[in-house]
């Protein structure tokens, strides 16, 4: 028995009818030819027309659980949206840097070396002085036989009355009066000065410039820059340092805030209002300094030649006054959370007498504050002092301490203390009054 | 298994292994991409990193060692080729910062990190690492290689990167997985042998304990070339169709009256929350989503605007970032939507899909000819666009080319009454060619042919039945076929190197790629797989991420190289 609701008409037939044209044939063998006939298209039907007999069975018996599950199927794929996705963890990498440093080591090996020497003649030649200079620069450093040399080893010009061989007094080596570079005593004093320091600068009178060639003065120009990155610290530097040291304390205060918030926000009584709202204060202070520091990157003077400077000002300009705009202004307001937490135990109160829960306090005791020991001034008044005032006066001296040093989780245990200290004291009290 | 997991746990690494202080990202065209898929500039700068730079771009900065940066330190994120190589080099010889830490994003060759050595004569050099991410990471389940008309240089230099890419993104999942490939393929065989050959040569790097073997399974664009000739109705896969989604970027300037600052726009479902919860939802939950949005919106701007006492300022000033984040967020998706939808009335796309879909999934050969022929009569009403002309004579074509009684003559006669270019008619031809050789078509559209019966006859019982979404790619049966341990080992056979094992073990990762390029509607689908599989887990991937436009010249080009 097949049935179907044809889209057309709404009343339901029954009988043997075609899936494709619903007309009703009597009989499952005359179905069977119509359908070979007319529908022959549908060739793979006729290997499931006997499927959907069967389902169609189905369908009668469970019609309504099916639609229901059709459509609850429909519905919870419109559920597309994001979900949880796991963390994922770093996939595979592969270090060359080993192989790297060996090759490189060998390589620089060779120019340090080289360059060593240099500046050790290039001291040496510095303390040369007196008339017979080039005959000392000669015994320092050998120089070339430049009778085999016709023409100049860098500019191949040839070598005539006009065009004399120079030696290079570093490495010996020939060139022509244009190929030659100068070195002035001064800037080789410094190169020098800052291998040696013992060396004083006694050379007396000479000559201003020391000839090398291009090789040498490379390889004096190239050690030179690496010694320029390591000793200078520019302006912007120290900026740069100081704001991320401000933006290292500004995080741990937002850390010690964020739980204060919670805490008061389940109604625990752990943390002080006005507490909170203090060190709210305390750091939107030093969000004001870190947006006072960037201004100051902001205006380091750039010269032309640097025109990738005043990108990275804007940029880190840029990033300060985001990271305050996201972390800092959405801090939570410790009013509006008090009036919360108000209105939160004013209905439990209503519901049900809560007992005080006995919370036990696990306050950290961070990193080396302690109160400095005051000595505590003798009051006035000649009562003799009761050991435990006065220790109730030590503790709120601490107390005044902590607060005004912003370590908030000292106050909490300190005013624990206090309690006890007091609690002490008032039965003291009352004894001391029935004893008496 | 998370693509953008994968990639941003990466760049995390990459960054926090050179401690704290101010950093430059050093980049080359591909890999800006790579990164700005998924880190936006501001989320990048919060972590120090303040300058993007790119090495092939003005580089030639002689002033090199003296422009003063030399208290930055650089981060280098390269594709290993030779140009790379020979610019970093040049760099390392001249340094503009003070320290380098090198990645590359694939395997360099020994060779080249001994030339890289011997440049670094100032010793900047303090790291060189090779990390896996060689993709562009769309969504988490999707990745692409962004290669156009891969057929084109197929032996030369597409397959060679294809190669690469698809190791790479094994090798950041920690996978080493049986590779099946699509039997009746050619360049899926060939691309099979080369992963396997790159797996065996890096074996130590494809060292993982596994729980279950996961499956890569190659396809061919041409198994399936219906999909990409339609037009979407869910949110992504329709701005791709009608804007184009390139990396992640929309280029709005064409639209008549656009801000200059909504020319070109970003869409992220890393970054914009209402694209993440809108992505996959149709054009219809969209419009009110949007509504929703727009009324949040208005109720927040009305409260703003009473700023009457100090604490109403106050309130606004700790607010007022969000509401702006906010309303920039509005602003955009109301253009992109307001753009689509007077689109969809321009070019009359809810009649064209309409026939669309019947054309893809039922057999009802005269009543389509004549739908086709109504749409594309130029005296009609309605004026259709000459691509979504075109489109449907190749999906007639495509459907009943077998078919006694076929007229596709006859439609190709209509199109160039209709003034329809001759690329255009020509690609038909070429359609036809490209699906011919290598598609079982008639299973394309058989194989769900009886599912289809069966749910057209209970139509009116189910009660919800969208029109605009009954075509179900060949995907879907594939991977219902996987998940059931069945796919058939005659059209898609495992390489050599796996028949000591089970051809179908329980696999619950699988990563699907096809050549060819891959649509967001299939990528729609294998969303839809995860959440109701959620033992298994998988990843699609391709050469490219198509549109029909695309799609075409890809086709045009593929038959033009005759491979």
């Amino acid at each position: 028995m097949a049935m179907a609701q044809s889209p057309l008409d709404t009343d339901i037939q029954e009988g043997f009818i075609c899936p494709v044209c619903y007309k009703d044939y009597r009989s499952s063998s005359n179905l069977f030819s119509h359908f070979v006939e007319l529908h022959s298209e549908e060739q793979d039907l006729l290997k499931s027309i006997k499927d959907l007999v069967g389902k169609a069975k189905k369908r009668i018996l469970k019609i309504d659980e099916k639609d229901l599950e059709l459509f609850k199927n429909e519905l919870s794929l419109q559920e597309f949206h994001w979900d949880y996705i796991e963390p994922q963890e770093p996939g595979v990498s592969r270090k060359h840097t080993d192989f790297f440093k060996i090759v490189r080591r060998e390589r620089l090996d060779h120019r340090t070396s080289e360059t060593n020497r240099l500046i050790i003649r290039l001291d040496k030649l510095l303390h040369i002085n007196g008339s017979d200079r080039k005959q000392q620069e000669q015994e320092l450093v050998t120089w070339l036989d430049g009778t085999a040399v016709s023409r100049c080893p860098s500019c191949a010009a040839t070598f005539n009355i006009t065009r004399r061989q120079h030696h290079c007094r570093l490495c010996g080596s020939v060139m022509c009066n244009l190929c030659s570079c100068f070195l002035s005593c001064d800037v080789a004093k410094m190169i020098v000065t800052n291998v040696y320091t013992d060396r004083d600068n006694s050379s007396s009178k000479v000559e201003d410039n020391i000839r090398l060639c291009t090789h040498c003065m490379n390889m004096l120009e190239s050690r030179n820059q690496v010694q320029m990155i390591q000793g200078n610290q520019p302006l912007i530097c120290q900026l740069y340092d100081r704001l991320q040291k401000t933006k290292i304390d500004l995080q741990e205060s937002i850390n010690l805030y964020e739980k204060m918030c919670n805490s008061l926000m389940s109604s625990e009584d752990t943390f002080h209002l006005k507490d909170a709202q203090s060190l709210r204060a305390s750091i939107a202070q030093q969000a004001e300094v870190l947006d006072i520091i960037s201004k100051q990157i902001m205006s380091i003077s750039s010269e032309d030649n640097q025109p990738k400077l005043s990108l990275l000002k804007n940029a880190i300009r840029q990033a300060t006054t985001r990271y305050i705009k996201e972390y800092l202004l959405v801090l939570p307001n410790p009013a509006e959370l008090d009036k919360m937490r108000k209105n939160r135990t004013i209905k439990h109160l209503q519901a049900v007498e809560l007992p005080k829960p006995v919370s036990l306090k696990k306050i950290a005791v961070t990193t080396g504050w302690s109160p400095e020991n005051l000595a505590v001034q003798q009051s006035v008044t000649d009562t003799p002092n009761d050991p435990l005032e006065e220790q109730i006066k030590i503790v709120q001296n601490y107390i005044e301490q902590a607060r005004s040093a912003n370590r908030y989780e000292e106050v909490v245990s300190l005013e624990e203390n206090l309690k006890f200290l007091k609690e002490a004291y008032r039965m003291n009290q009352i004894h001391s009054d029935i004893n008496v | 298994m998370n693509v953008i997991g994968a990639v941003k746990a990466y760049i995390t690494k990459m960054i926090d292994e050179s401690d704290p202080g101010m950093k430059v990202l050093l980049m080359d065209k591909e890999t800006t991409s790579i990164i700005s898929m998924v880190y936006s500039q501001s989320e990048i700068q919060q972590k120090e990193v303040f300058l993007l730079e790119r090495i092939d771009l003005g580089g030639t900065n002689n002033s090199g060692s003296n422009s003063g940066l030399r208290y930055l330190k650089c981060l280098v994120f390269l594709r290993p080729t030779p140009q790379n190589i020979d610019l970093l080099s040049k760099e390392l010889r001249n340094p503009r910062y003070g320290f380098y830490y090198i990645y590359f994003s694939n395997i360099v060759a020994k060779a080249d990190v001994k030339i890289l050595a011997e440049n670094d004569e100032q010793e900047v050099v303090k790291e060189v690492q090779e990390l896996y991410m060689d993709y562009l990471a769309v969504n988490p389940h999707l990745f692409s290689f962004g290669l156009f008309n891969c057929m084109n240089n197929w032996k030369s230099s597409t397959l060679q990167k294809t190669v690469q890419g698809l190791a790479s993104v094994l090798l950041s999942l920690k996978k080493s997985p049986m590779i099946r490939y699509q039997a009746n393929s050619e360049v899926c065989h060939e691309l099979a042998q080369k992963i396997d050959g790159f797996i065996s040569n890096e074996s130590d790097l494809f060292k993982f304990g596994q729980a279950s073997q996961p499956l890569l399974l190659i396809l061919d664009r041409r198994c399936d070339p219906v999909t990409p000739l339609l037009n979407q109705w869910t949110y992504q896969a329709m701005v791709h169709e009608l804007l184009g989604i390139n990396n992640n970027r929309v280029n709005l300037s064409k639209v008549k009256g656009i801000s200059k600052e909504l020319a070109e726009i970003v869409l992220s479902a890393e970054q914009d929350s209402f694209y993440a919860i809108n992505i996959y939802l149709n054009f219809g939950e969209i419009g009110q989503n949007i509504k929703k949005l727009m009324e949040q919106f208005q109720e927040k701007a009305k409260s703003h605007q009473k700023v009457e006492s100090i604490a109403d300022m106050k309130a606004f000033v700790e607010t007022y970032p969000q509401f702006k984040k906010l309303s920039g967020n509005v602003f955009k998706h109301v253009t992109v939507v307001g753009e689509l939808s007077s689109m969809v009335s321009e070019y009359e796309l809810l009649d064209v899909s309409e026939i669309e879909q019947e054309i893809t999934s039922q057999s009802d050969h005269s009543s389509h000819l004549q739908s086709v022929r109504r749409l594309l009569n130029p005296t009609s009403q309605k004026k259709i666009r000459d691509l979504d002309a075109v489109k449907l004579v190749m999906l007639y074509a495509l459907h009943y080319r077998n078919h006694a009684s076929n007229d596709v003559r006859g439609l190709i006669k209509m199109l160039k009454k209709r003034n329809v270019s001759e690329y255009l008619i020509s690609s038909i031809d070429a359609v036809l060619r490209y699906a011919g050789r290598y598609a079982h078509t008639n299973e394309i559209f058989n194989v769900v042919e009886a599912v289809k019966i069966t749910k057209r006859l209970f139509k009116g019982l189910s009660g919800v039945d969208n029109v605009y979404t009954q075509h179900k790619p060949v995907l879907n049966e594939i991977l219902d076929e996987i998940a059931k341990g069945r796919l058939r080992e005659d059209l898609y056979p495992r390489l050599n190197g796996f028949t000591s094992q089970q051809i179908n073990p329980r696999s619950q990762d699988v990563i699907v790629f096809f050549i060819g390029g891959v649509t967001y509607e299939e990528s729609l689908s294998v969303h839809v797989f995860n959440k109701n599989n959620p033992g298994m887990r998988v990843i699609l991937g391709g050469t490219t991420i198509h549109n029909s436009k695309s799609f075409l010249e890809e086709v045009n080009e593929t038959i033009r190289a005759n491979v």
